[in-house]
């Protein structure tokens, strides 16, 4: 990964070096600064955004390379690249990756480092909290892939891991253990996260941006927390059920002794339909910032927009048991939950026309990030109709389970969500980098990723329609699946070419940011406050905190219209920007717990499965870092300057005083 | 105002359009595929084919319409909005808002349309879920029943279990109030791999599973249903004519899922009670010496699992399976397929797969992933570590176990 | 464990102005967009994360309640009388805890000490029951690993359990802070956060008892 900060920030002072006496004295306070270490304690959301989104990226990578030996071995009948064991374990291990480990953590680094941007903030509320979150998450995702060596193998009940297939006596291998303890660690780092985000939206607007002016991406990443708040604690008590049956032979899904095997699926998919809409909704917000800035038109219907993603959010939470109609439900809650599923597509339908409604009279400027962005609308339409379709019961009867689903799902996840987040890595990355990444590369990227995308997911839909089932390690000749089969496989290589283009630009526009003008602060003419700060953005954030009088308060500080309604420029951006060049701003202190409370967690899942004495080891870790955490001030004293009275107590939120902070943060080249 | 470095667009999104008018056509070419069998655009019974042209059809062609129209749109707009010289055409457009009339008309128009979906699900739920109460005469030891034609589907991993009450007909109130898959009441007829139905009536079927869960489906004939352990859920099936219909196993369940197939055979009544006059009998009793022999190897060894009626029911203990099953072999020739549904029994001439058959004796694992721990319950067929002579002996005695000789049901399925 | 505090949400609204700085010592809770502080929020926030988390857990038991496995069934052991007291204990922590409050209000350190400890005290009886009340269970042939109902009785009122446990944890956190003098007027909201945890904890047992004990299950 190419993705290394050229020169690091600099938080804090730089000159005052002092290390005093620390709470269990196990650690010098960090004081920023100080190269690679400074990213192990960082608290700077922006530093914890990037952190998500390399090793997200990793991660699709290695979600990326267990989609090739799948593609491989179904590319021709009788596919003998993976023994059945090892493929069950792969499209697991590609599922649970792809959805936990890249595009949420994808989705959390954008909402990292633009929510506090978005709504004029110079953190979000809880920094520490913040960094715990990312440290835990890591520690999870390391912990669920660690499987593969010390387990002998990932899990192999697919991401859903129904009961009772994923009990100890149909699944005794230690895949599940990982896959059970891996999510409750991942799950908690998501819900510290959730908590964390949506007291920022709530709390930290600047003055002036009510809720009703916040910009569209907050407002769908602001939904997304509540659906993780609210979807978390489901598949975390579906998931202890699974870790007691398994780790303390609990009886939840023993169906000998009496039990239903469908508790599960319940608690799974009251989690796993909203967590479809957590996976989207954020990609939703990105198009949504982005096809209005390049067509040079506000978001057509910023109300309707708003209000359909709420609906989005709460219709969300009736449709879970469109994933079981053919469980052995009651026709009744078979028909009440095939009509909710049909009228979600009503609010999603609305965002569809909206978005062309942005276009329509619009003045379109395809850049990449707008060709991606313009492609998620097009390719999540076809998956949303694609899910109309199935959402009718009876027809479900024949596509559920079956290569129909697959594409369906993977139109809306990865043409709805991924390409999606590619418009924003397209759009944002002159202002997280301060250099552009290249247009001819990402045209090459953009239109090998979409027609690879298409070639291996549209015929998954006929492959599905003519009865190929899913989670199948080979199927027979004569079913009529090879040349589709064969097809999704080439389609799936130019998709994996398509990443190798991108890492490449990655690679390469850094290399060549030298010779090329920067960005500035606003290269896109866009719209909202990040554009009104410079690139990259400095360590404070802002150096006046914005007074905001309208939405998209940033483009009308730029423009305003003339007497006949045309747009007539006010300022440039170069002269409305912040400089960046403020002193003396107060920015909370670094911290080395939450990563030391994280390194407790995997432990605690070693022991669970193996010895419990590495869970009394992690336990005493945890424990005893967030107990030193508990007494670390927010702040360092010794980073201040100014005098500070008795009110230094840890507990309180009283305890902010200023640091003076020389920015010497300008890595432009 | 900076613009970067725009690349001018290449083909613009034209070509998107052509991509997906190129998707939906595939979507709408996907029935025409004719060598699938498996093909869930070729309803060959009454309750598919209404659910075909009730709740798959017109929703698709709902969906076709939408993706058609919102297309086009997009196409023009691109075409029509596009910057055509990034570095002269600076203007701003006219900065429109919003129109709330036309986004409730669309949020209206949305609706109606879902409305229209859901009026064709509600219309099409009963095709699949309501049951006639039909029956038809069978004889069964002799005397004539009134059979509410009902089969017993019983998912393991990983093969299926069909089980047929006549004389003692059972219905889902009574299973469930029994509850246990594992300790079902004695059938007349216990056959796997091979479901065989009379033509032109509606099969009820009650699906169960004695391990984990898995999904019955036979898509020519209807949707699919799941095999969920503690658990009787009903649905049904029919064939218009004579037949051989393929089924798989969908839900995953575990290592050998993708080898878990079904075969359902649709007979003309006569015929079906032909089948049921040979498949209720207890197993033929061999005369050759080498079947013989193989009785003997069957009885030391394979009883311990498998169930062969006038041999071993009455000294059957529970096999050494997860599931606590193994197949009922006593008709072993009468069926053509083995090893849950994915062998054939008969080579195209009519003869015996002895090259397949024999194979599977030497080590199933080979031909089939399982998992055998020792000590553990097994899930599949262990290797046995059968000698050559074992196996062929084996196979003597279980070519011979069926009243008919090899292959009539293949037959019977093509007369029509 | 409420460390993490609304430092972050006075920075937000701090200017660059230097003579700010002294000035900007107090509650965080007048800068925040919502009036509440970022720190009673999250805890809002969280609480209405934790229904969910009960919630799943009481539809598991109500779902298991009668699954006994042919062995004898929670239900068939609860002692009403003696959880009634034990709820009744746990009820009276919630007013002393309102009661220490008011007292950390009012400035009255001491009287607020007295009743953190008392609350804690009540918190450790209720504990106490809950742990006597498992092991006559236990001995009564109702463990955790014997039917689904068992199972999903131990994990529910277990899990309560962890929650007063963690309760208690905070409220000596708060009192050995009053002991050092460190919880005052001015930083009572600790003390308001932490009494919303324990109301909720409190809320969320009689739920528990209600539909869990007094309901018979058939």
């Amino acid at each position: 990964m190419a993705i290394v900060e050229k020169q690091p920030l600099e938080l804090g002072t730089a000159d005052t070096v002092s290390y005093a006496e620390k709470p269990l004295g196990v650690f010098t306070r960090p004081q920023g600064g100080r190269g690679w270490r400074d990213w192990l304690s960082t608290v700077d959301h922006k530093r914890i955004g990037i952190l998500y989104g390399v090793s997200a990226m990793f991660f699709f990578l290695v979600g990326g390379v267990q989609a090739l030996l799948i593609r491989l071995q179904l590319a021709v009948p009788d596919g003998s690249v993976l023994s059945a064991d090892v493929y069950n374990q792969v499209y697991t291990m590609h599922g649970v990756t792809m959805v936990f480990l890249f595009i949420m953590p994808l989705a959390a680094a954008f909402a990292n480092y633009f929510i506090p941007l978005q709504i004029g903030a110079r953190d979000v509320a809880f920094p520490r909290l913040n960094a715990l979150s990312f440290w835990v998450w890591l520690s999870g995702a390391i912990f669920l892939n660690t499987s593969w060596i010390v387990a002998g193998g990932g899990a192999d009940c697919g991401w859903f891991c129904y009961a009772p297939n994923s009990g100890v006596a149909f699944s005794p291998s230690h895949g599940v253990d990982f896959y059970a303890i891996g999510l409750q660690i991942l799950g908690l780092a998501s819900l510290v996260s959730a908590v964390n985000l949506i007291v920022t939206c709530l709390n930290m607007r600047a003055p002036g941006m009510t809720l009703m002016r916040m910009p569209i991406f907050t407002w769908m990443l602001l939904i997304t927390q509540f659906l993780l708040l609210f979807a978390l604690p489901v598949i975390t008590v579906a998931l202890f059920l699974l870790m007691f049956d398994r780790v303390f032979d609990a009886q939840f899904f023993n169906v000998d002794a009496g039990a239903d095997p469908l508790l599960w699926q319940h608690l799974f998919w009251i989690f796993g339909h909203p967590e479809v809409y957590i996976i989207v909704l954020p990609a939703f917000g990105v198009v949504s910032e982005v096809i209005p800035t390049f067509s040079r038109k506000p978001l057509f219907g910023y109300e309707f927009m708003v209000f359909s993603g709420i609906a989005i959010g709460f219709m969300g939470w009736g449709v879970w048991a469109h994933h079981m109609f053919v469980s052995g439900m009651g026709p009744i809650s078979v028909a009440a939950f095939s009509l909710s599923t049909m009228f979600i597509a009503v609010p999603t339908g609305v965002k569809v026309l909206n978005w062309l409604a942005t276009m329509w009279g619009g003045k379109i400027r395809f850049t990449v990030a707008m060709k991606f962005a313009v492609a998620t609308v097009a390719m999540f339409t076809i998956g949303g109709l694609s899910g109309v379709t199935h959402s009718v019961a009876p027809a479900n009867t024949q596509q559920t389970d079956t290569y129909y689903i697959v594409a369906h799902f993977h139109y809306v996840i990865f043409g709805g969500g991924v390409l999606g987040l590619f418009a924003g890595l397209y759009f944002w990355w002159p202002k997280i980098w301060g250099h552009f990444l290249s247009e001819r590369v990402g045209n090459w990227h953009f239109w090998l990723t979409l027609v690879g995308f298409n070639l291996t997911f549209g015929p998954m839909h006929i492959l599905g329609l003519q009865g190929m089932s899913r989670r199948i390690d080979s199927y027979a000749r004569g079913y009529g699946f090879e040349f589709w089969n064969l097809t999704a496989t080439i389609g799936s290589f130019l998709i994996a070419a398509a990443t190798a283009l991108f890492l490449w630009n990655v690679f390469k526009s850094r290399r060549d940011a030298p010779y090329l003008p920067p960005p500035g602060p606003d290269p896109w003419d866009a719209r909202s406050l990040e554009w009104s700060v410079p690139s990259p953005v400095p360590v404070h954030n802002f150096d006046t905190v914005p007074q905001i009088r309208s939405r998209d308060d940033w483009w009308h500080t730029k423009y305003g219209e003339d007497s006949t309604g045309k747009v007539v420029q006010v300022a440039t951006a170069q002269e409305a920007a912040q400089t960046g060049e403020a002193t003396g701003v107060h920015l909370p202190s670094p911290s080395f717990w939450p990563l030391s409370v994280a390194l407790g967690l995997p432990l605690i899942g070693y022991g669970l499965i193996f010895n419990l004495w590495f869970a009394l080891i992690g336990a005493l870790v945890t424990i005893g870092s967030l107990y030193s955490w508990a007494l670390e001030p927010v702040d360092d004293p010794d980073a201040a300057h100014d005098d500070h009275d008795d009110h230094d107590d840890h507990d309180d939120g009283s305890n902010d005083r200023a640091v003076d902070n020389s920015d010497s943060n300008e890595a432009t080249p | 105002m900076t613009t970067g470095r725009i690349v001018k667009p290449v083909a613009a999104l034209r070509r998107s359009g052509g991509l997906l008018l190129t998707a939906m056509g595939v979507l709408i070419a996907a029935g025409c595929a004719s060598d699938a069998e498996l093909d869930t655009f070729a309803p060959q019974g009454p309750i598919s084919e209404e659910l075909h042209n009730r709740g798959v059809l017109p929703v698709f062609w709902i969906a076709a319409v939408v993706l058609v129209g919102i297309s086009i749109a997009m196409i023009y707009l691109i075409w029509r909005n596009r910057v055509k010289n990034y570095d002269t055409d600076d203007e701003w457009p006219s900065q429109t808002h919003g129109h709330v009339p036309l986004e409730v008309g669309w949020t209206v128009g949305f609706f109606l349309t879902m409305a229209a979906v859901a009026a064709l699900m509600l219309w099409s739920l009963p095709t699949v879920n309501a049951t006639e109460d039909n029956t038809m005469a069978v004889e069964i030891d002799g005397r004539s029943v009134d059979w509410e034609p009902t089969v017993v589907v019983v998912g393991n991993q990983w093969w299926w279990e069909f089980r047929y009450y006549f004389s003692d007909q059972v219905d889902l109130a009574e299973l469930r109030a029994h509850g246990d898959a594992k300790t079902l009441p004695p059938a007349d007829i216990v056959t796997s791999g091979q479901m065989i139905i009379p033509t032109g009536e509606e099969i009820e079927l009650i699906v169960t599973s004695r391990d984990v869960i898995h999904s019955f489906w036979i898509p020519a004939l209807n949707g699919k249903r799941d095999a969920v352990p503690n658990r009787f859920s009903p649905w049904k099936i029919q064939a218009s004519s004579p037949g051989l219909y393929f089924g798989q196993c969908t839900e995953f369940c575990g290592l050998s899922h993708s080898r878990m197939r079904m075969q359902t055979v649709a007979l003309d009544p006569a015929d079906f009670q032909a089948w049921v006059n040979n498949t209720s009998l207890d197993a033929v009793e061999p005369v050759d010496p080498e079947a013989l022999a193989g009785q003997e190897v069957f009885a030391g060894i394979c009883t311990s699992c498998h169930v062969v009626e006038g041999l071993n029911d009455d000294v059957f203990e529970r096999a050494d399976q997860a599931s606590g099953a193994a197949p009922n072999l006593t008709h072993f020739a009468n069926r053509s397929t083995f090893a849950g549904g994915i062998f054939n029994s008969y080579n195209a001439d009519g003869s015996l797969n002895r090259t397949v058959l024999e194979a599977w004796l030497r080590n199933p694992s080979e031909l089939k992933a399982n998992y055998i721990v020792p000590g553990e319950q097994y899930r599949g067929m262990p290797n046995l570590d059968l000698n050559e002579a074992q196996i062929d002996q084996l196979v003597a005695y279980l070519a011979g176990l069926g009243a008919k000789p090899a292959g009539w049901i293949i037959e019977a399925t093509q007369v029509d | 464990m409420s460390a993490e505090t609304a430092t972050a949400g006075s920075v937000t609204t701090s200017t660059v102005d230097a003579d700010n700085h002294g000035e900007d010592h107090g509650h965080a809770s007048h800068a925040t967009s919502t009036g509440l502080s970022n720190t009673k929020l999250a805890m809002w926030v969280f609480l209405g994360s934790e229904c969910l988390l009960f919630g799943g857990l009481i539809s598991t038991y109500l779902l298991y309640s009668t699954r006994g496995n042919g062995r004898t069934l929670p239900a068939d052991v609860f002692d009403i009388p003696f959880t009634s007291v034990s709820s009744f204990v746990l009820l009276m922590s919630s007013l002393t805890m309102v009661l220490a409050l008011s007292a950390v209000n009012r400035g009255e350190a001491e009287a607020g000490r007295a009743w953190l400890l008392a609350t804690a005290l009540l918190g450790a009886v209720f504990l106490g029951g809950q742990v006597y009340e498992f092991t006559a269970f236990v001995r009564e042939g109702v463990g955790f690993t014997t039917s689904p109902a068992s199972s999903a009785f131990f994990t529910l009122t277990g899990f309560h359990g962890v929650h007063v446990a963690i309760g208690i944890v905070m409220l000596m956190s708060l009192f050995i802070r009053s002991v050092n003098g460190n919880l005052n007027q001015r930083n009572s909201e600790t003390v308001e956060i932490v009494g919303l945890y324990w109301h909720f904890v409190d809320i969320v047992w009689i739920f528990i008892f209600t539909v869990i004990y007094l309901i018979p299950v058939n």
